[in-house]
This record gives C-alpha cells, structure tokens and sequence, in this order.
C-alpha cells in the first residue's frame, strides 16, 4: 500500500492503495464518485472516459501511481442536478442516451474536444468520439448534443464579447 | 601580353559551355504540353475492372482519396523533407482533373512524371515505380479513372521549401532515380513469384517506404528493401535484416496482407493498415502473389528469438539491472496497463491480443513505431473495422512512454537498448 494524493475536480484527496490500482477503481470505490462506469476494463468501450490534464484517458486503464498530481476531472465537476453544464443540458435536449451507461464517457470525450476545439466540424467529432461505443445505438443524438453544445458555448463566447 | 587575349578565350570558351548547358538543362526540363482530349472515349467493362483491381493494388485512393465521400479527388497533404506537396484531383473532370487527358498524356504522366500540360510533376507520386508498368496495365487504369465520376476540385497550393518549388529542378531528380527500362520477368522463378514481384516493383511500390531514402528523397538503390520509413513510422526491412522475432511464413503473410492480422504474428499499425485496406478489396490471387515474392525476401531473415522465448511471461527487471528504477517503472506500466490484454494468462481477461515479445515493434532498429502504437493506439481506417487499441498518449507523460518502451526492448524483446529513446519520444509527440 503507498499513499497517493490525487487531485480531482479541484479537491485534494489522500488514498491509500496498491500502485496498480486503476483510477477507475479509485474514483468509484475511495471518492464515490460513480459517473464513470466500468464497461470492459480492457479501455475498449469508453464507458470509463476522465479527463487528466484536460485530455481524455480511459480510467480503466490507467494504474493510479501514473496520474501522479495531474489534475482530474469527471462528468460530477461539470454541474449537478439542478445546474447542469453545457454538455449536460445538450444531452439532456437532445435526450441522447437509452440506458445511459455510456453517457458519463461520452459527455467527459466530448468536454475534451470542446475545451480544445470550440468550433468542431461535424467529421471532427465523429472521428474524436470513435473510441465511444453507445450499444442501446444513440450515437446520432449524442452527436446532434455535441453539436448543439458546440453552438451554445459559440453563441455564449460571442455575447460575452459582445 | 598574352594575358587579355586567354581571358578573351576562357570567356568564350565558359560562353561556350554555358550555352551548351543551358540546351541540356533545357532538353532535360522541358515537356512539350499534350493536346486536350475532345472527348472521354468509351471503355469495356472489363478492362474498367482490372483498372480498379490495379488501383487497389497501387493503392492509389490512398493519397487521391482523403475524403471518402469524394473518391479521387485529391487534396491530401503530404509532408517531405522538400516542403508540403498536395495530391491532386485525378477523376475525369474537365478543368481541374485529368477530363482532358489523353491515353498518351496518361501514359507519360505514369512512365515519366509529366503532367498533359508539360509541367513535372513531384516524385511524391511514385511514377519511378509506376514506369514499369506494362502498357495494358496503364491503359485499363486509364479505363478506370476515365469513368470515375467526375468531381470539381482544383489543386491546393504546395508549400515547398526553396529551392523546390521550382518544378523544372525535378528533372534532375528523374537523371539520377528514373529508371523506365521495362520490367523483366526472371525465367528461374515461377509464375507467381515474378506476378507477385511485378505488383510490389510496378505497381504497389513497396519500396517507396520499405527502401531508405537518400539525402535527395530518392530510393537508396545500394540498400533495398532494407527498412525505411512512412508518416515517421519505421518501414520494417523486407529482406534479411527484417526484424521480425519469428520468421514469418508465406500464410502469415498473405493474411497480413489480406487483413492486416497474421494470428499470433503481428498486426499492422500506422501507415501499414491503409496499405491493408486496399489490398483486402484487390483480387486474391493477385495478394497471394505479393505473399509468396515477399516471403522470398523475408525467409532470408534469421529468428530473432526462440518459441519458447515467445510464449513466456514478460518478467519482472532483474535486481541488478543497471538502469532499475527506469526498468521498474516500465514493468509497473507494463503489469498494469499493457499485460490486461496483451499477457495472456496474466489475469483472466486477458484477451487476444499479441504478447509484446512477438511485437516486431520491439525489434525495429529505432523506436518510432513502438512510441506511435502506444501513443496512438491501432485504430482501424475511417469506417473500417479491425482491431483497436487504445492510444496511451494521454494517459502517460513522456518519461513514462520512455521507460516503458526501455523496459519492453531489454525484456521483452531482448535488444540492446535504442539510443536517444527519450528524445525519441519528445520528437513523437510535437505538435
């Protein structure tokens, strides 16, 4: 057992774990965080998507003694129940989930893409959401929420310079 | 008194010579423009279908078609050690394709390098392979693209480094590196055999990556097929110096080929899996071919490893390893990240994927590949399916990827250790 000190959705927390603890298991288990869902631990589903330092990781994958003091972000830092974020609310519009296992990744790979690329085309969030696998076969209604998202942050950017 | 008068003799001699120059260069650079095709002739069917198969082979979509939904319409940008050369728009439209092409202008364009309107065109398109084509291969590739719908899309500019965009300067490059002598058969192979190599020579120019390149981007006629490199991924060597662990057989290969998977053997990455993707929908036969002329080479290399090597467990580094620490934080990225799928029988859902000793990526004289594959993952083409590996780009910082990739050479594979692998690492990741 080592002692690691993460930093998720800007709070500090100490766990205590073997290194070769997935950070998955870390946000689940240690910090109840549980929007991120294990789907095939073998980083083939994206049902596991965080971000690390802005950029995607599949947690499954990852032993936490990588993560070292990166910041780490996951669908619970983006807004709660009652004040959704931009994502979120896009989702939520488009009603783009059925059973929603997939979702919680699939906002986390789509924040990662807004936060770099404000103004995607659509084949760019095709190809940048590929690793993301909807089974219930939602995948066109999480594009038109990613789509959307991607119009309310533009309209948002262009009135906050207005 | 002698002086004024052998100065006015050098003068007319270098006038002389300068003169004679100028002719050669000229005769040398210069193309006549071919007359504008009136009409696109029509074309039987079956000679259209051995164009397509040819294309496939040629693997021509693969920098003609960027975007699938506009299938040879050129555009795709391609980085040289020259500057940015863009591919160009190659269905039959009038006024920014080849519509106005002629069988003749084709021909030349393929044997030669010369657009129909003279202009050199840049050995980015590899008309040094495509010049032995025989004249009824050209002509139903010519079949083929002549009756592609036709698509408006105007060249891109190139961005050429100086002194390369002068187009005229090819021509010397086509002195030293094109060789249009007519492809020979050799009577002591058999039918296939010289098929196969036909394909890999004329028309799939495999060469192009697998050959290292000379300081003037041209093929390295003293060394071929010994290893050279695509998109900065290492081309593997195709001959003796392959550095694959267990030779390959003649099956593995023409799988691979086929699909990109040579069971328990290697799966393509990187550059490699659009080459793939063309010859899964090329003829059969005519794969099976470039299998049996590539095995020829390949059979020359010598194992690398033994089977019982292959089948263990990836170990833990050894105590005394010089380097421990960096060994020690590879194994731990190993055990924990690649062992899930890549060591079987290491945990129970370990899966199908190939136990790294048998990666040749941990055998290539550098690092590249490997570094690509575990930044990028295996990602099959844009619509395709085929294996997919997470990339760990994301996940793991550059010291990480470095000793990673150090642990994977010494124990897994075995090899002495690549030299500058951490700026190898850094060059692999800049934007």
């Amino acid at each position: 057992m080592t002692t690691y000190r993460l930093q998720v959705n800007g709070k500090q927390h100490a766990v205590d774990l073997d290194p070769d603890t997935p950070l998955l298991y870390v946000l689940r288990n240690e910090l109840e965080l549980n929007g991120a869902k294990f789907g095939c631990g073998l980083g083939q589903c994206g049902s596991c998507t965080v971000l690390v330092d802005g950029k995607s990781v599949m947690s499954c994958l990852v032993p936490v003694s990588a993560v070292g003091g990166r910041a780490v972000r996951t669908v619970e830092g983006l807004g709660s129940v009652d004040k959704p974020g931009v994502l979120q609310q896009a989702f939520i519009d488009e009603q783009a989930a059925q059973c929603g296992y997939c979702i919680a990744g699939m906002i986390m790979q789509a924040t990662a893409l807004l936060e770099k690329t404000p103004a995607p085309t659509d084949a760019q969030i095709r190809t940048h959401m590929s690793p993301n696998l909807c089974r219930c076969g939602t995948h066109m209604r999480i594009l038109r929420a990613v789509r959307r998202a991607a119009d309310v942050l533009a309209k948002q950017a262009a009135g906050a310079k207005g | 008194m002698n002086q004024p008068r052998r100065r006015r003799h050098v003068g007319r001699w270098l006038l002389a010579a300068c003169i004679v120059i100028a002719c050669v260069a000229f005769a040398i650079m210069w193309r006549p423009a071919i007359a504008p095709l009136a009409a696109i002739p029509t074309f039987d069917q079956t000679r259209i279908e051995r164009g397509a198969n040819l294309a496939r082979l040629g693997m021509c979509a693969s920098c003609h078609t960027p975007d699938l939904a506009k299938p040879f319409a050129g555009g795709k940008p391609m980085e040289t050690p020259f500057g940015i050369v863009h591919s160009t728009n190659i269905t039959p439209d009038n006024d920014t394709g080849i519509g106005r092409w002629s069988q003749e202008a084709f021909t030349r364009s393929m044997r030669k390098g010369v657009s129909r309107d003279g202009h050199l065109l840049y050995p980015a398109f590899p008309y040094n392979h495509y010049t032995r084509m025989t004249q009824a291969d050209i002509d139903d590739l010519y079949a083929y693209f002549m009756t592609r719908p036709a698509l408006h899309a105007p060249a891109r500019d190139n961005q050429m480094t100086f002194p390369f965009g002068l187009r005229p300067l090819v021509a010397f490059w086509n002195v030293l590196y094109l060789d249009d002598a007519p492809w020979q058969t050799d009577p002591k192979q058999s039918a296939e055999w010289n098929r196969g190599a036909y394909l890999a020579d004329a028309v799939a120019h495999c060469a192009a990556c697998h050959t290292p390149r000379t300081m003037l981007g041209g093929p390295d006629l003293s060394r071929p097929l010994d290893g050279g490199e695509a998109d900065d991924w290492y081309a593997p060597a195709l001959n003796a110096r392959s550095p694959s662990p267990l030779p390959w057989t003649r099956e593995q290969l023409h799988a691979y080929l086929r699909s990109g998977i040579a069971e328990d053997h290697a799966a393509a990455g990187g550059p490699m899996q659009d080459v793939v993707t063309h010859l899964a929908q090329a003829d059969e036969r005519d794969v099976a071919a470039l299998a049996a002329w590539t095995h020829s080479h390949l059979a020359q290399a010598p194992a690398r490893t033994t089977p019982a090597q292959q089948s263990a467990s990836l170990p833990a580094p050894k105590a005394d390893d010089p380097d421990l620490q960096r060994m020690q934080a590879g194994y731990a990225l190993y055990a924990n990240a690649c062992a899930r799928c890549h060591d079987a029988g290491r945990s129970p859902s370990s899966g199908a994927a190939l136990p790294l000793q048998k990666a040749v990526a941990l055998y290539d004289p550098d690092p590249r590949s490997l570094i690509h594959i575990v930044d990028d993952g295996i990602a099959p083409p844009d619509g395709e399916p085929g294996r997919w590996m997470p990339g760990y780009e994301t996940i793991l910082t550059d010291e990480q990827t470095g000793a990673l990739a150090a642990y994977l050479r010494k124990y897994g594979a075995g090899q002495p250790a690549w030299p500058e692998l951490n700026d190898a690492v850094r060059k692999a990741r800049a934007p």
